[in-house]
């Protein structure tokens, strides 16, 4: 479920296109929805697991989780913060936001478009590929985690 | 409040504090490890493996705090002096991974020992004006036997021989040296061509599979990430030893916040600690030491927790020092890295070079030009960029954002020298209690006042042109350098670095100095309080110097010694 109702989406999908062109078709809106509704989820989608990757400790198994648990008090200190940016989403959705708020647009437009496809960005590691960056050997591409 | 017994209670699972369980649970004592942060390395059931928690994830290590600690559960503040007022900024300072393990899951482990100098330096070079130099009340010679040993525990891979300045050796390097990086190769000869003798990094990670991980992948995402292959054996080899012996119980998410003393004050029988499993109300539980308690919660939070209770005299959490660092950085055509020859891949840092930290003709003049009586800079790493993420973030928002990534002149085209500079101990340098910021828990947040002596400032001014002329001369098309701590106005601090107004460097050490009086020192040559006598510092807050080497080799092998020591060997 998306925070952001179709006009909120396309605001909060401007302000990531305007900080890192091109994030968007890379799934940064996606990405900031993953953030924002990661306590929708159990364990919080907060750091990927490496999943199903068979790595030299072995092969997991399917029931390998693919989220890392919290423990209470990150649970605390990431509501938190979620909880502050969600508001930083509102007043860019309102657009009341500060030079501090596009800031954190910046950064979540950065992650989304860099980091680990794992947590919604960067689709099929195609933020990685137009800037030439080798793929990461762990998780290999083919393992990658969803 | 619950109660358990055991011989030691040791507070801290990093490097230090699980050196000193191995070697107690070696000798058939029983121990506790308190741990503050969570577990993401080593399964606490036998038969003790790896957990399988890390990949290379620049958004789990570097942007979400994985391996802790959270700077909104756990504040800590900085000042450069005191006219600063009660404190610049609140954050992230100095943090190291607060996690089983500590900062040696995350470090890329470079382990190289400290020269015979380092231990006698007031007698090898004489005073500075404004600092406290002193020599260790213990020299390279005691701790020699113990560099020896731990470089076997942790599998150390180097070469012997090729570093001229290094200080004698009993034993070879257990394992061969590691895969060099490209780059390094470049800067290495670049070096020698300008006189400098750069070496292989002695380090802590398995250039071949062995102690039943395996070998390095050279996967690039390597300082600031947990290993995903566990080829770095500092401390999980330890924790795994000292876990199969039945005699160790590591309890992760357990803050120590007091040392229960006896009706005397000068004797520990145990430590009080929060279950942090347990929340909003973690309940207070304690555990008793038959013998001894062990600190070795690293250079920072051990003066605190010692702060708090009053304990280890005046002199607790003064002569803080850092590394001074100074980053001397090389912009090379975008031809000369071909794929994968950046840092890309590879472990950080593959090179180092002594030079600076040895007496020169040039040292000597820049120290007269200065006038200081000597000057002594520290290792350089030689070294990668920065990961796309990390570099996302350093460029502005806009529509260059694309290209500044694409011609990446902070990743793909970048190399670096790191001066891990010699910090001369000054007593206004400290750390302290925080008058009103705390903790969640409630408990005072930990303050640095930190400002460089010129020392430090006239040593990384010496280096940062000769790196510059050694990277153009590699092929850099430009070069400059910066500093951590930045230097300039409050003004300039806070705009222009990326690197944030605190020092960047997370070698922190001195604050519970050793010595053999305790008018100027916290603990004696066995590590012990000289107000306690049954407590310990197995960490690099005993640093008398910060001698310009990475530390964790030699606090390990300081821990090893005090271990020895404590059982009676
Ligand atoms: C990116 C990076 C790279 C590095 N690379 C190198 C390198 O190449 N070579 C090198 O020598 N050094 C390196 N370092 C520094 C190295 O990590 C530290 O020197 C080392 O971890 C210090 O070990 P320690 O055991 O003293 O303390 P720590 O590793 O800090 O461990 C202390 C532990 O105590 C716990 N603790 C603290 N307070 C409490 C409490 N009250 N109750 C319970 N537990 C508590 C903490 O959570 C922590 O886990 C690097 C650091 C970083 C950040
Ligand atoms: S470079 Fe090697 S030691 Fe470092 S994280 Fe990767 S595999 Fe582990």
């Amino acid at each position: 479920m998306s925070p952001f109702d179709p006009e909120g989406r396309r605001a909060v999908a401007a302000a990531l296109e305007s900080a890192v062109p091109g994030s968007v078709e890379l799934g940064a809106l996606d990405y900031v929805e993953c953030l924002l509704t990661a306590f929708d989820h159990e364990p919080p989608r907060i750091w990927a697991a490496p999943g199903e990757w068979a790595g030299p400790a072995g092969d997991p198994g399917p029931d390998a989780p693919a989220w890392l648990d919290l423990g209470p008090w990150e649970r605390q200190a990431w509501q938190q913060r979620i909880a502050d940016w969600a508001s930083v989403y509102g007043r860019v959705v309102a657009g009341t936001a500060d030079e501090a708020d596009l800031r954190v647009v910046h950064a979540h437009a950065c992650e989304a478009t860099y980091g680990d496809p794992a947590y919604g960005g960067n689709r099929d590691g195609a933020g990685w590929a137009r800037i030439g960056f080798p793929e990461p050997l762990h998780p290999p591409a083919g393992a990658r985690r969803r | 409040m619950t109660t358990s017994d055991c011989d030691v209670v040791i507070i801290g699972s990093g490097p230090g504090g699980a050196t000193t369980a191995e070697v107690l649970c070696a000798a058939g004592w029983s121990v506790v490890v308190l741990e503050k942060g969570r577990n993401h390395l080593v399964d606490l059931e036998p038969p003790h493996e790896p957990l399988r928690h890390f990949a290379n994830d620049e958004i789990a290590a570097l942007r979400r705090h994985l391996l802790g600690p959270d700077p909104l559960l756990e504040p800590r503040t900085y000042r450069r002096t005191v006219e600063d007022g009660e404190r610049l900024m609140v954050g992230e300072v100095n943090n190291l991974p607060s996690t089983v393990g500590g900062g040696g899951v995350h470090a890329d482990a470079k382990l190289p020992r400290f020269r015979e100098e380092d231990f006698r330096l007031l007698s090898e070079r004489g005073p500075v004006e404004g600092a406290s130099v002193a020599d260790w009340p213990i020299g390279y010679d005691d701790l020699e036997p113990h560099y020896a040993a731990v470089e076997q525990l942790f599998g150390v891979a180097g070469e012997d021989g090729t570093n001229p300045f290094a200080a004698p050796r009993s034993t070879p390097y257990p394992l061969p040296p590691g895969d060099d990086m490209p780059m390094a190769l470049v800067t290495s000869a670049a070096s020698r061509r300008a006189g400098l003798h750069p070496y292989r990094a002695p380090t802590g990670v398995n250039s071949v599979a062995a102690d039943g991980r395996p070998a390095c992948t050279d996967c690039g995402f390597c300082g600031g990430y947990g290993c995903p292959v566990q080829a770095k054996s500092d401390p999980i080899a330890a924790l795994q030893r000292a876990l199969r012996s039945g005699r160790c119980d590591l309890r992760p998410e357990s803050y120590a916040t007091e040392l229960v003393l006896d009706a005397s004050g000068r004797r520990a029988t145990g430590v009080r600690y929060l279950d942090l499993r347990e929340h909003p109300e973690p309940t207070v539980l304690e555990v008793r030491a038959r013998r001894a308690v062990v600190l070795a919660a690293g250079a920072f939070e051990t003066p605190r927790f010692l702060l708090r209770q009053g304990l280890g005299g005046d002199l607790v959490g003064r002569y803080l020092t850092y590394h001074y660092q100074t980053f001397t950085v090389g912009l090379f055509p975008a031809a000369d890295f071909p794929d994968g020859t950046g840092g890309e891949r590879g472990r950080s840092v593959t090179h180092l070079h002594d030079d600076l930290v040895v007496d020169s003709v040039g040292l000597r003049r820049a120290a007269r030009d200065a006038g200081l009586p000597w000057l002594r800079g520290g290792v350089v790493e030689h070294g990668a960029g920065q990961m796309p993420v990390d570099e996302a973030t350093t460029y502005g928002p806009g529509p260059h954002h694309l290209d500044a990534m694409r011609d990446s002149a902070l990743r793909r085209r970048m190399w670096a020298f790191t001066m891990q500079g010699e910090d001369l101990a000054q007593i206004s340098n400290r750390i302290d209690l925080d008058p009103s910021v705390r903790d969640v828990w409630g408990f005072p947040a930990g303050r640095v006042t930190y400002a460089p002596h010129r020392h430090e400032l006239a040593a990384s001014a010496y280096a940062a042109p000769l790196h510059e002329a050694v990277m153009l001369d590699a092929g850099a098309e430009v070069a400059f350098s910066a500093t951590s701590p930045p230097q300039g106005s409050l003004d300039q601090h806070a705009a222009s670095s990326p690197l944030g107004m605190a020092p960047a460097s997370r070698h922190v050490m001195g604050t519970a100095r050793m010595g053999s009086d305790p008018t100027d020192s916290v603990v004696d040559a066995g590590q012990r309080l000289w107000d306690v006598d049954n407590v310990l510092v197995c960490d690099s807050s005993v640093f008398v110097t910060s001698a310009g080497y990475n530390p964790t080799l030699t606090l390990v092998a300081l821990a090893h010694r005090a271990a020895h020591l404590l059982v009676g060997e």
